[in-house]
């Protein structure tokens, strides 16, 4: 079946068999290895994305339920230069990442948490991480970094509220 | 020691911008043309003789290239270290659910596993022993190889540790207390399950890509039941997401496996495991059944410890006797004795089997001992932390099994430093006074350890790392011992740094690979920072010494008029030379601008007849404090807060640190609280994250953790270790303030809801099905 | 060869058109969570998906008149984001927030819940409370069958093939009701029901229990209200011991549908547990907040 939607910004078409996930489509067919597969059920978040700004498990999503929709890999987040973004950045200079095989689910968490709540608390962090599971950190410098790059936006909006 | 620029300061990860972006390839994301998948073939019995066992209807199924059993192997594939009881595919029986039989490589995954299911494989089930406490019965089946010395062959090893007569002993204290405590299998859980990547070179030998700690060990395995020489067999560790001690062993089975298809079918072979696979095929920590005795006098003496156990192995010897040496050091707890007694007896069944896993015998024992610390401080009426800090070693102090510690142990400081830090004096008090009836109660619980660093009497100790100049300038280091998440790039990246005087962003240090390495033994026991820090340190001192050779003959002077100011030398004109131009002229010089560095560790001696000797050659200490709220209506606990002071000796990687110490305390809190295989008749029942449930963020507490750097003079600038002992001292922490919570103990883990409520477990009873079926999942 | 094939419905008429052509087993996709889950383990049931998630009406939520409808395809974090939800039943919003993380909140539906019928379900004890309807649509027409009657048993409901569950209605509770839901799971996040309890009620103006309706999670076999223990309570003035009293009713009701098995001697103490706090919560309003 061909399947049009829209993957890291970019309009993109594939002609995928019609019982294979969203996470096979991405990692076999657009050679996406960024999002992992490391459960299948649904239970540890390695394969989050965002499904027109929403986090999801692709491990359970319907590859062809993705037409028409916007997908964002770990591979789409990334600073204007290519390079990482605030919230990338926050997790190297925290320390948040260790083995690295969650790190990319967990931005994605961190990054759809932050769209919905821009100044959560660490409770809040850590409810909107709590389908993503981690081995090597215990979390606390994932919130750190998540917390860090919540700051920083509110403080960069501020600043721009108060030069216009 | 002058101020340090890098060791001990912030800096970051070497490996974490590619790991943000995603970028990182593990295993699993590797692709090569042509590259073949691969299944195994697994017993779906928990003890049986393998009867008939044809491949044939396999190779018949569309897109399958390459079977191998064990019979396309030297010695059918024996291997294993200690004990050579393991095969890379099983031989005439199989011992555990799970066990690999057949491995089958085809074009696509899917015919793979139809290539699985296609071989007739029958199996003669065999009676199997599920009890620990019945593997040494006369009419127990045989599990375990006939032994030589005529001992009951599901016997593995007696591990004693003796000081003096604690039966006597007990005679005299005011007071004696004796309970049982008892642990179960933890599953790693590591997110990237196992796998490997091998592929077939024009020379006829093997290139495997293998997501594991130990390169050396499968690299010499693979020589060993391939027949190839070593120069032949090349084994690589690409990044590895977790280990934990869980990718030995069985991932040395799938690099067997790969390898030999690989060569079987000239084409690359990869096999990654389902989590379901990878939870019912791999090795465990082992579970033990403690009784511990002690003896103490009303005015807070600890004077007497007896430690007895029975040690779980399954079906295979696996790390068991390395890890049953070290819980028999470590049973007593991190105190002194005037006699103490520790007697571990090691057996083998058919639960699945028991290897390394993060602790390695000190967590299991720890759990035991420190509940019964601190029963005897209860029984005492004495203060938890002030009954550890009036027993607990100190520099000075002989330990139990014979060793004098003349330095570097920070017990007491990181005691005091957590009981302040957890204001744990105004909450024991107010805690105390709850209201008997309150249905929600908090508690707060306390726990110390000690952890030997490296191997101790396990084996030969020592390191080797290389590192290089190359024409652009930038600065490689090779090292056997592997970063598999724990940061040990980076403490190698900052030693070097410091050593070198140069920017660390200068310094990249190789994926470990058996061609350019050299082998430093495992990447186990917390000994990375230890070993091959060290052994970085030697090597960067001698590469050093060429550089300030040139520098002194480019600034026309004595080596010791010149000093560095960043990364440039300064010589007695004042004129600031680049580093870039003091190798440059190195270089014109004909220097050599590599070296090579090695360490051994300090000697260490142990008898196993006796039971003495100095079984490590330095300690970690820590303490842990956790604060929870019990609900006695439901039996959930709420940790609500966990305290941690660990005495690393000097701090390298601080980041790294922290991050080591706040995961190695998610695996303790899962081992408390949620973490059960639940084993029936050798078949798991928690197969998958969604029953097998490790700690999520919303059940990681807040974590407020320091150090206590009581520096050990031989360790690179006087670091020790980190890695294992985090977890160790975790669950009984929990435990105990459970027990504070609610005057209840609980001696079994984990603490689930029902042992919480009701004081003992109730469990549904399992079948095999989903064991079975899992085995066969596309 | 794919296992099964796909086919988005663009509307009701058109998804059970699909639903019901002869000779390819369709079913309805919704959130994918149990889907995807359950065939891991089984060969699929069906030859076909019929992804019913973009037609409009299966995702609103809307009030007419008195009634509340709830599209079968209305996510979990849709409802917990919800006014009209929030309002008028809150229960069933702190009920969707106790399920799984936020990705799993973010796929899964009401008709997938209550269509998977597991016996731990979370959003079945306030609908049943709710006293929702399931309008399901075939071919033959529409019905409509309390969710309480829907479901039959663990994984079983009265849903025939070819019938789509559009969505459900239930009246708004009256404004002065109350209502709580609790769950005991063996972690805090991405947790199995334990044992859960969904209660709602009201107080007449001289603070007598003038209705109440209680309905218990993976107790026994199905999703039901207790009668006679709401009968209990029912006419009294709230107290502790008449709520005891219910809560022993309820766990003596439970011991009697499920007979003793492995885990009722938990669950008799922390369903008493819970009962007596939802019914504390609801009724005697002492501030505190259960879990």
């Amino acid at each position: 079946m061909e399947i049009n939607f829209t993957l890291n910004q970019k309009p993109v078409s594939v002609d995928a068999p019609t019982d294979i996930t969203l996470l096979a489509l991405l990692r076999d067919h657009f050679k996406l290895t960024g999002t992992k597969e490391a459960c299948e059920v649904g239970e540890c978040g390695s394969c989050s994305v965002l499904l027109n700004g929403e986090l999801v498990n692709s491990c359970l999503i319907a590859a062809p339920s993705v037409m028409g929709c916007e997908v964002t890999t770990i591979e789409g987040i990334h600073d204007e230069d290519g390079g990482p973004n605030d919230l990338q950045r926050n997790f190297i200079s925290k320390g948040a990442v260790q083995c690295g095989f969650c790190i990319p689910g967990m931005v994605i968490a961190g990054e759809a948490l932050l769209a919905i709540k821009s100044d959560p608390t660490r409770l809040e962090i850590r409810e909107g991480l709590a389908g993503n599971l981690c081995r090597c950190t215990g979390y606390m410098q994932i919130v750190d970094a998540i917390e860090t790059t919540a700051n920083e936006r509110a403080e960069k909006r501020n600043q721009e509220k108060r030069e216009n | 020691m002058t101020d340090l620029k890098y060791v001990g300061h912030p800096a970051q990860r070497v490996d974490a911008l590619e790991k943000v972006m995603g970028k990182t390839k593990y295993v699993g994301d590797m692709s090569l043309p042509g590259m073949l998948y691969a299944r195994t073939l697994r017993s779906e019995l928990p003890h049986a003789r393998i009867v008939k066992l044809d491949v044939s209807p396999a190779l018949k199924i569309p897109g399958v290239l390459a079977v191998v059993t064990s019979d396309d192997f030297v010695n059918h594939s024996n291997f294993g270290f200690p004990i050579s009881d393991m095969y890379m595919l099983a031989f005439e029986k199989v011992r555990y659910v799970g066990e690999g039989i057949a491995s089958v490589a085809a074009e696509t995954p899917e015919a793979a596993m139809a290539g699985v299911k296609a071989i007739i494989c029958e199996l003669e089930a065999l009676p199997a022993i599920f009890d620990m406490a019945r593997a040494l019965d006369p009419e127990a089946p045989q599990i375990g190889p006939t032994r030589k010395d005529g001992k009951h062959p599901n016997f593995l090893g007696h591990y004693p540790v003796y000081k003096g007569n604690p039966k006597e002993k007990f005679q005299e204290c005011d007071v004696v207390i004796e309970q049982k405590y008892e642990t179960v299998m933890q599953e790693h859980a590591y997110l990237e399950t196992e796998g490997g990547l091998a592929i077939p070179t024009p020379e006829g030998g093997v290139v495997v890509y293998l997501s594991c700690q130990s390169p050396f060990i499968p690299r010499n395995d693979l020589c060993k039941v391939l027949g190839l020489p070593d120069d032949r067999v090349r084994v690589i560790v690409p990044p590895v997401g977790g280990s934990f001690g869980g990718k030995d062993d069985l991932n040395y089975q799938t690099a067997g496996q790969v390898a030999a298809l690989a060569l079987k079918a000239n084409r690359p072979v990869r096999m990654t495991f389902s989590r379901e696979e990878s939870i019912i095929a791999g090795y465990k920590r082992g579970s033990m059944r403690m009784n511990i005795k002690l003896g103490a006098d009303l005015d807070g003496t600890l004077r007497a410890c007896e430690f007895r156990s029975l040690y779980d192995s399954g079906a295979y010897s696996s790390q068991s006797p390395f890890t049953s040496w070290r819980a028999s050091i470590h049973a007593m707890g991190a105190y002194r004795y005037e006699d103490c007694t520790v007697d571990i007896d090691t057996v083998y069944t058919n639960t699945g089997y028991a290897g390394a896993y993060r602790g390695f015998g000190n967590t299991e024992v720890c759990s035991g001992i420190e509940q019964a610390i601190d029963e005897m401080a209860d029984a005492l009426k004495i203060d938890p932390i002030d009954f550890r800090l009036k027993n607990c070693l100190m520099v000075g102090d002989v330990t139990p099994h014979g060793q004098l510690l003349s330095e570097s142990v920070g017990l007491s400081d990181c005691l005091l430093s957590v009981r302040k830090m957890s204001d744990w004096d105004r909450k024991r008090k107010e805690f105390a006074a709850q209201s008997p009836t309150a249905e929600k109660r908090r508690g707060i619980g306390v726990s110390a350890l000690f952890h030997g660093t490296s191997l101790g009497a396990e084996g030969t100790d020592e390191a080797t790392a290389t590192i290089e100049i190359h024409s652009d300038n930038q600065v490689s280091i090779t090292s056997g011992l592997t970063d598999y998440g724990t940061g040990a790039r980076t403490v190698y990246t900052l030693i070097a740094a410091e050593i070198l005087g140069i920017n660390p962003e200068r310094i990249r240090v190789h994926h470990p690979d058996t061609n350019t390495a050299k082998d430093s033994g495992p990447t186990v026991a917390s000994r990375t920072t230890i070993l091959a820090g060290n052994s970085v340190r030697v090597a960067a001192q001698n590469l050093i010494q060429n550089l300030d050779w040139a520098a002194a003959d480019l600034l026309k002077c004595d080596g010791l008029q010149i000093h560095r100011v960043g990364e440039d030398y300064i010589g007695p004109s004042e004129e600031p030379v680049s580093w870039d131009v003091v190798v440059k002229h190195a270089r014109e010089m004909g220097l050599v601008l590599s070296a090579f560095g090695r360490w051994s560790a300090p000697l260490i001696h142990w008898d196993e007849e006796k039971g003495t000797g100095t079984p490590y050659f330095a300690y970690h200490f820590g303490s842990q404090v956790a604060e929870v709220e019990v609900d006695l209506k439901t039996g959930h606990t709420d940790v609500i807060q966990i305290w941690a002071v660990h005495d690393i000796g000097k701090v390298i990687f601080p980041q790294g640190a922290y991050g080591q110490l706040y995961g190695g305390i998610s695996h303790g809190l899962g081992y408390g609280l949620y973490e059960d295989l639940d084993y029936q008749n050798g078949y798991a029942q928690s197969i998958n994250f969604d029953t097998y449930l490790i700690p999520t963020s919303v059940d990681m507490p807040e974590i407020k953790a320091d150090f206590v750097e009581a520096t050990f003079s031989q360790g690179p600038f006087g670091a020790k270790n980190i890695a294992e002992p985090a977890m160790v001292p975790t669950a009984p922490a929990i435990l105990n303030a459970i027990a504070n919570a609610t005057g209840k103990r609980i001696r079994k883990l984990p603490a689930n809801l029902e042992r919480v409520m009701l004081g003992k477990e109730l469990t549904k009873k399992g079948s095999p099905f989903s064991c079975k079926i899992a085995l066969k999942i596309t | 060869m794919a296992k099964f094939d796909y086919v988005i419905a663009e509307t009701i008429d058109d998804a059970v058109r699909l639903l019901n052509k002869p000779g390819i087993r369709s079913i309805p996709l919704a959130g994918g969570t149990d889907i995807y889950v359950a065939i891991r383990v089984n060969q699929p049931w069906f030859d076909r998906l019929v992804d019913i998630r973009r037609i409009p009406e299966l995702t609103q939520i809307t009030m007419e008149g008195d009634q509340i409808k709830l599209g079968a395809a209305v996510t979990f974090s849709h409802a917990i984001k919800s006014p009209l939800l929030q309002k008028a039943a809150p229960f069933l919003v702190e009920a969707c927030k106790t399920i799984g993380g936020p990705a799993v909140r973010n796929c899964g539906t009401f008709g997938g819940n209550v269509s998977n019928a597991a016996a731990c379900a979370d959003t079945l004890p306030s609908l049943v409370c709710l006293e929702a309807l399931a309008n399901l649509r075939s071919p033959k027409g529409e019905r409509q069958v309390k969710v309480e009657e829907l479901i039959t048993g663990p994984h079983e409901t009265k849903i025939d093939k070819g019938e789509l569950l559009t969505h459900f209605t239930f009246k708004a509770p009256p404004q002065h009701a109350r209502s709580c839901f609790i769950k005991i799971g063996r972690r805090k996040a991405q947790s199995i029901s334990r044992l859960s309890i969904a209660v709602i009620g009201t107080l007449d103006q001289y603070g007598k229990v003038e209705t109440i309706h209680v309905c218990p999670g993976a107790a026994i076999a199905t999703p039901i209200r207790f009668p006679s223990v709401e009968a209990t309570l029912l006419g009294e003035k709230p107290g502790k011991e008449i709520i005891e009293s219910a809560a022993d009713q309820l766990v003596a009701e439970m011991i009697k549908s499920t007979g003793r098995r492995w885990s009722t001697e938990y669950k008799e103490i922390a369903l008493k547990a819970i009962a007596e706090r939802s019914l504390t919560k609801i009724f005697l309003e002492d501030g505190s907040s259960w879990k």
